[in-house]
């Protein structure tokens, strides 16, 4: 290939990423700029730049109390995920390897059925009865889980396999651990990372979920994104607001996420 | 009587024997090799001396106590895998160290202990550096130190060097000989490469399908297969049918024969008239394919001077000793 002809390629390539940057970052960029902006309607640009509507909503007790409770939930599903996840991980590989193609099947489910669908039969199953739900934070809790679930068995099992886990057991074991000893000594300390990264994607996907929060709770445990569809009719200077403030706290927890998973040792 | 004894010991899993009736008795500060093709049962035969996989039925005796009911962490026993099996969080000194954690050693005898297991192995510089950062050689040598550390009464070796590049695994064979003897340590040594097997063994136990074949000195397993496994596993022996050895020989022959290749002599004088069919050059050693009297035979030969170097084709004599023919089952 000539000299031109690399160049000309090369071209080519930086504009489609480019332009793929473009329309990835343009509406957010948009997005920021206005809720900056004191007020933009009749001009291009914005008439002026104000942090008021930042102010007005981290002043908000509406939106802290959805914050929150967002977080609550989070938190508490992948409290959840952890504290089943990972002993079901170690007795999945340990004890009955053959178990992992189930499993494989099992965590598939939750992407298998669209959340619409699932939250029809959540409602049906939790709305009376027994184990009446529907309208408290606990069914998102139990609902968060199967959705970490798939996330989470992924990422530690790649870690459990990269690290030959019954010759671990074996050799513990023969230096006198008990299995108690040898999970915790040995084999959590090496799922740190796979359990990290994990924690961090399903925080931030589960963050910005709304189909089962508006469906199965709504407004009477009201969530960030539910929050976020009632503000709807308001200012959209403070609903751009909301939005970066949602945009970045989620883009820190992926960056964190990354960063971890990069992290060599 | 024997250190450690092994009696009646039977292995399956499911419906399926991995061994049965395993008897052998192995005295203290001992090498012995279990040699075996794999799927032999020899792995399997040192994790159930470990602990690690049950048995079925028998005794393994450890100094007169029997270990069968009880657990890998109260046995004594160190092992090293083909694995390494380092601990990935722990440095090397913290990998050494963990037995001795284990058995709740003073932190200060402990730091000695396995100050001096790392010299032991000569890795002693590499204390504070973690597993993924050293080769595998060295890794090997961690996991010896690791299982040195905590004085086992019986070393279990599961092909700790098969996963090495050839010149590391002839350098560390001989370190491992050599603490072996130092310490007085009575080792278990499994390994499918016959060539380990002989250099580093007091005795050696054959093992196939999972049964013991033949056991005893290097010397006698490589002069004396018991059958025509064993001969075909250790050494590169020709087999003849007593068909074939009988036309070889010009007697009858009523069972089948064993011949080493390097005990067949080429000799002007000698009676058996062949042919070169190929030769390969093995390094000092020259290995000749030849045919006589249609059967093919492998034979070894010095590699004195190039040219001494026969052609394909070439018509030759063989002499073969009465006593480099072994009548094997």
């Amino acid at each position: 290939m000539s000299r031109a002809e690399l160049t000309a390629t090369s071209l080519y390539h930086r504009s489609v990423v480019w332009l793929l940057l473009l329309i990835l970052l343009l509406p957010l960029a948009g997005t920021l700029l206005y809720s900056l902006s004191s007020s933009w309607s009749a001009t291009i640009l914005p008439d002026g730049l104000t942090f008021k509507w930042y102010l007005a909503l981290w002043s908000d007790a509406r939106f802290l109390a959805a914050f929150g409770r967002s977080l609550l939930v989070c938190c508490g599903a992948l409290v959840l995920a952890v504290v089943l996840i990972l002993p079901l991980l170690f007795v999945t590989h340990y004890y009955f390897p053959k178990l992992d193609g189930l499993m494989n099947l099992l965590i598939l489910l939750p992407f298998a059925v669209p959340p619409v669908v699932s939250s029809v039969g959540l409602l049906q199953l939790y709305g009376s009865g027994p184990l009446a739900m529907v309208g408290t934070p606990w069914i998102l809790l139990g609902c968060y889980f199967t959705v970490a679930l798939p996330f989470m068995y992924r990422a530690i099992t790649n870690n459990l396999q990269a690290i030959n886990l019954p010759d671990l057991m074996d050799a513990a074991h023969l230096l006198g651990a008990s299995t108690w000893q040898a999970a915790w000594l040995v084999v959590l300390p090496n799922l740190r990372k796979g359990l990290m990264v994990s924690l961090f994607l399903s925080f931030s996907f589960l963050f910005g979920e709304f189909v089962f929060a508006n469906l199965l709770v709504g407004t009477r445990y009201e969530t960030l994104q539910v929050y976020l569809n009632n503000m709807r009719n308001s200012s959209g200077h403070f609903n751009s607001a909301l939005v970066i403030s949602y945009f970045f706290f989620v883009l820190l927890f992926t960056w964190a996420a990354n960063r971890l998973n990069k992290d060599p040792s | 009587m024997s250190f450690l004894s092994i009696r009646g010991l039977h292995k399956r899993y499911a419906a399926t024997p991995i061994f049965s009736d395993i008897n052998c008795e192995i005295a203290q500060g001992e090498f012995v090799t279990l040699l075996g093709p794999s799927g032999c049962g020899k792995s399997t035969l040192l994790r159930c001396i470990a602990g690690l996989t049950e048995v079925n039925g028998g005794q393994i005796l450890l100094d007169g106590q029997d270990l069968v009911p009880i657990s890998p962490q109260q046995r004594g026993i160190g092992m090293v895998f083909q694995s390494y099996a380092l601990f990935p969080n722990m440095s090397v000194a913290q990998n050494v160290a963990f037995g001795l954690r284990m058995q709740k050693v003073a932190p200060a005898e402990s730091a000695q202990r396995v100050a001096d297991a790392l010299r032991m192995v000569e890795l002693h510089e590499f204390a504070n550096r973690y597993p993924q950062q050293l080769s595998g050689g060295q890794c090997q040598r961690v996991a010896l130190a690791r299982s040195l550390v905590t004085r086992p009464r019986v070393l279990l070796l599961d092909e700790p060097l098969s996963a090495l590049d050839a010149r590391i695994r002839k350098h560390l064979r001989e370190q491992i000989r050599s603490i072996q003897q130092e310490l007085g340590l009575t080792t278990i040594f499994v390994t499918h490469d016959q060539e380990e097997a002989l250099v580093m063994s007091d005795r050696i136990f054959l093992m196939n399908a999972g049964k013991i074949v033949q056991s005893g000195a290097a010397e006698t397993l490589y002069t004396a297969p018991v059958d025509a496994f064993a001969a075909g596993f250790i050494g590169n022996y020709n087999l003849l049918d007593a068909d074939a050895a009988s036309r070889l020989l010009q007697r009858p022959i009523n069972s089948r024969v064993a011949i080493r290749p390097e005990s067949i002599q080429l000799d002007a004088n000698g009676t058996i008239d062949a042919q070169v069919r190929s030769h390969s050059l093995l390094g000092n050693v020259i290995r000749y394919r030849v045919e006589a009297y249609g059967v093919e035979l492998l034979v070894d030969v010095l590699n004195r001077s190039p040219a001494d170097l026969l052609h394909n084709g070439q018509a030759i004599a063989l002499h073969i000793e009465a006593q480099a023919i072994q009548e094997v089952a």
